[in-house]
């Protein structure tokens, strides 16, 4: 008989405890996919999320993150002027981020506007109606549930209001707007109400001053592979403003969301402990009851490195029969992880943070399976060093 | 009735340190966050340059006081550095005269919040009161969904530790066939055996329950002490309370006693040839 039948034979001969075996060592294997899901997922997620347009760098106040504050730097337009000029850039935009009103009826509705330079934007994609015109002054675009609130459609009208002063109770600049587009802002949470305008009618609206304001501005490098460099370069250039790479702002996200990724490497280690113990009691136990068939083996010439190779093939079968289980069970329960995490207030919609990916897979199947394999260690030591006579006699009484 | 407004968000970025030089009588007073003033070796009586962008740094502040900020789970990961001035001197530095974020209104006693918030929405022309209540509740969204994957982790732990426990059990007891079959052998009865198996599996639970509530408590207090390190903070970050201990004393007690039942069950009824190894 081979070493696999045998060992599938032992298994099924305790066929209650190997079941529970596989159902422990299968919960472990889902803890452990998807806590490494969650320890990488989380910056591919983030990464992919900031590449979504192909822009590699973005340019923000000193001091601070991309929409992290309300500052804005001045100058945008002749800022991206430069950058255009600038033979390494494919394409550059500012945009700027602010709160406005919309009517809908008698009463105003809170909104986030986004002033964009529509020949260069990375925040949103068209999804029905047309994009703004270089030049529209008149144009608005709206994310679906902006649209619901102000109960406005492609081709009608909307009135947005800047600035309230509730000293004389009235707006300081107000907009009639023909809704040009219904569109996906890459960056916004569930259901964030926001329209966008280009940036001089957003400016505007947002009463920033006459500086010429925005919040960021985009930069696509002409490869990616070139944007480290670009950035860096940019940086020199532009030393009142902050230059991040995608990486740089990756790092900074994961510095954010640290505590995720070290509760992952525990919970991950954890499960390996688990799957670890569970394995070695089991065989530890099934070699101790199996003491006198194996002495009988040893005497009748099978060799000691037959007897380990059986006790490992044993805990290797384990381990493949509960991470089969495992990773069914886990992208299951990372789905149901990743609803709750993605409720996270003001956290774009596009974001993830259970990513399944074929190398994940790979890399928990892998690091279980070794795992699991060396669980057999100590059993198999067991088994190896068994007294054949002794066992024998005592097992003859 | 007391009102008292506030700007905030000043960036740390934008601070500078000209050194101790002697204070004019007109340079506006600025209290420091601790980390900060160490990060920047900053103490009482520095001057400092302060500016609403990175250039111009025009206005000369003084560093009047250095304070410990209450600890708040919303800011640890952020990062960012704080300092306060007086409202007029801020509003002078950012060029936005009489325009604050917010306004504090404090109650007479008695009164209710919930009126006093829907009087002034009622009449709420660029602005929304909310009660202190409602802001709590909002920005506590964000812990309730930490909460909330927590106790779905916590699930997920439960019944590996559940199934973990029941196959030790079983091969705890599994481990006693010798032993059953002994006593079977000179007479003992089933229930004895059943008695004296099921008291040993609650006595392993037991000890079990005991070793791992000392385990918890010596874990969180590793946690406690890695996070306030890693956050240079006060906050609490991992408490085990009495009905903490309690619950996980009695869920593994309870498993260990059913898994025990079983195991148990199983061996009292199989014939003691069987259990010698010769039926």
């Amino acid at each position: 008989m081979s070493g696999l039948g045998w060992a599938v034979r032992s298994l099924i001969r305790q066929r209650l405890r190997t079941a529970l075996a596989v159902i422990g060592i299968a919960i472990s294997a889902a803890m452990l996919l998807d806590m490494v899901m969650l320890s990488g997922g989380i910056e591919k997620s983030f990464a992919e999320l900031l590449l979504a347009k192909g822009y590699q760098i973005r340019l923000t106040p000193k001091g601070t993150l991309p929409f992290d504050t309300e500052a804005t730097l001045d100058r945008a337009s002749s800022i991206v002027a430069r950058l255009r000029r600038d033979t390494a850039i494919a394409s550059a935009g500012a945009v700027l981020g602010t709160s406005l009103y919309g009517r809908s009826r008698d009463s105003l509705v809170t909104l986030v506007g986004y002033g964009i330079q529509p020949e260069a934007q990375g925040v949103y994609q068209v999804q029905r109606g047309q994009d703004l015109a270089r030049h529209d002054t008149l144009g608005v675009l709206l994310s679906a549930s902006a649209a619901g609130l102000l109960r406005a459609e492609v081709g009608g009208t909307v009135s947005l209001v800047g600035r309230l002063d509730p000293q004389v109770a009235t707006a300081g600049v107000s907009r009639q707007l023909v809704v040009r587009g219904i569109v996906r802002w890459v960056y916004d949470y569930r259901g964030q109400p926001s329209v966008g305008t280009i940036l001089p009618v957003m400016q505007a609206l947002a009463a920033v001053g006459p500086d010429d304001r925005a919040s960021l501005v985009l930069v696509k490098a002409r490869s990616d592979a070139a944007a480290p460099a670009l950035a860096e370069r940019l940086r020199e250039e532009f030393p009142r403003l902050e230059v991040y790479s995608v990486a740089d702002l990756v790092r900074f996200f994961k510095q954010r969301l640290v505590y995720f990724r070290q509760l992952s490497y525990i919970l991950a280690t954890m499960s390996l402990v688990v799957t670890v113990l569970l394995i070695t009691t089991l065989l530890t136990i099934t070699v101790n009851e199996r003491l006198g068939e194996i002495a009988t083996l040893r005497a009748i010439g099978i060799g000691r490195s037959t007897v380990v190779r059986q006790v490992f093939i044993e805990g290797a079968v384990l381990t493949v029969l509960g991470a089969v289980l495992g990773i069914a069970l886990g992208l299951g329960t990372a789905r149901y992880l990743d609803s709750i995490l993605t409720s996270f207030p003001g956290l774009p919609a596009a974001f993830s943070f259970f990513v399944p990916r074929r190398e994940t897979l790979t890399a928990a199947a892998l690091v279980l399976l070794v795992t699991g394999s060396l669980a057999g260690l100590y059993p198999a030591w067991l088994a190896a060093r068994a007294p054949i006579a002794a066992t024998l006699r005592s097992e003859a009484t | 009735m007391g009102t008292y407004a506030r700007r905030y968000r000043v960036l740390a970025g934008l601070l500078f340190i000209i050194g101790g030089s002697p204070v004019a009588a007109q340079v506006a007073e600025v209290a420091v966050e601790r980390r900060l003033a160490e990060e920047l070796g900053l103490a009482v009586g520095d001057t400092l340059r302060l500016g609403p962008a990175v250039e111009p740094l025009t206005t000369l502040g003084v560093v009047s006081a250095i304070y410990e900020p209450m600890p708040d789970p919303a800011e640890i990961a952020k990062r960012e550095r704080h300092i306060r001035m007086h409202l007029p001197d801020l509003a002078e530095l950012l060029g936005a005269p009489d325009r604050v974020d917010r306004y504090g209104v404090g109650l007479r006693p008695g009164a209710s919040a919930d009126t006093a918030a829907r009087v002034l929405n009622r009449t709420a022309f660029g602005y929304r009161a909310y009660t202190s209540r409602a802001i709590a509740s909002e920005s506590s969204q964000t812990f309730l969904v930490v909460s909330r994957f927590h106790r779905a982790i916590a699930v997920i732990t439960i019944v590996a530790s559940a199934v973990f426990l029941l196959c030790i059990m079983l091969l705890k007891v599994e481990e006693r066939r010798l032993d059953a079959a002994v006593m079977r052998f000179v007479g003992v009865r089933r229930r004895t055996i059943f008695g004296a198996l099921l008291l040993e599996a609650a006595l392993i639970a037991a000890l079990g329950s005991v070793a791992g509530s000392g385990l918890a408590y010596l874990a969180g207090a590793a946690t406690n002490a890695y996070y306030r390190r890693f956050f240079d903070t006060g906050l609490t970050f991992s408490l085990i309370t009495p009905e903490i201990i309690a619950f996980s004393v009695g869920l593994s007690l309870g498993l260990g006693i059913v898994a025990g039942s079983v195991a148990a069950w199983r061996l009292v009824h199989t014939r003691p040839l069987v259990l010698w190894g010769r039926g």
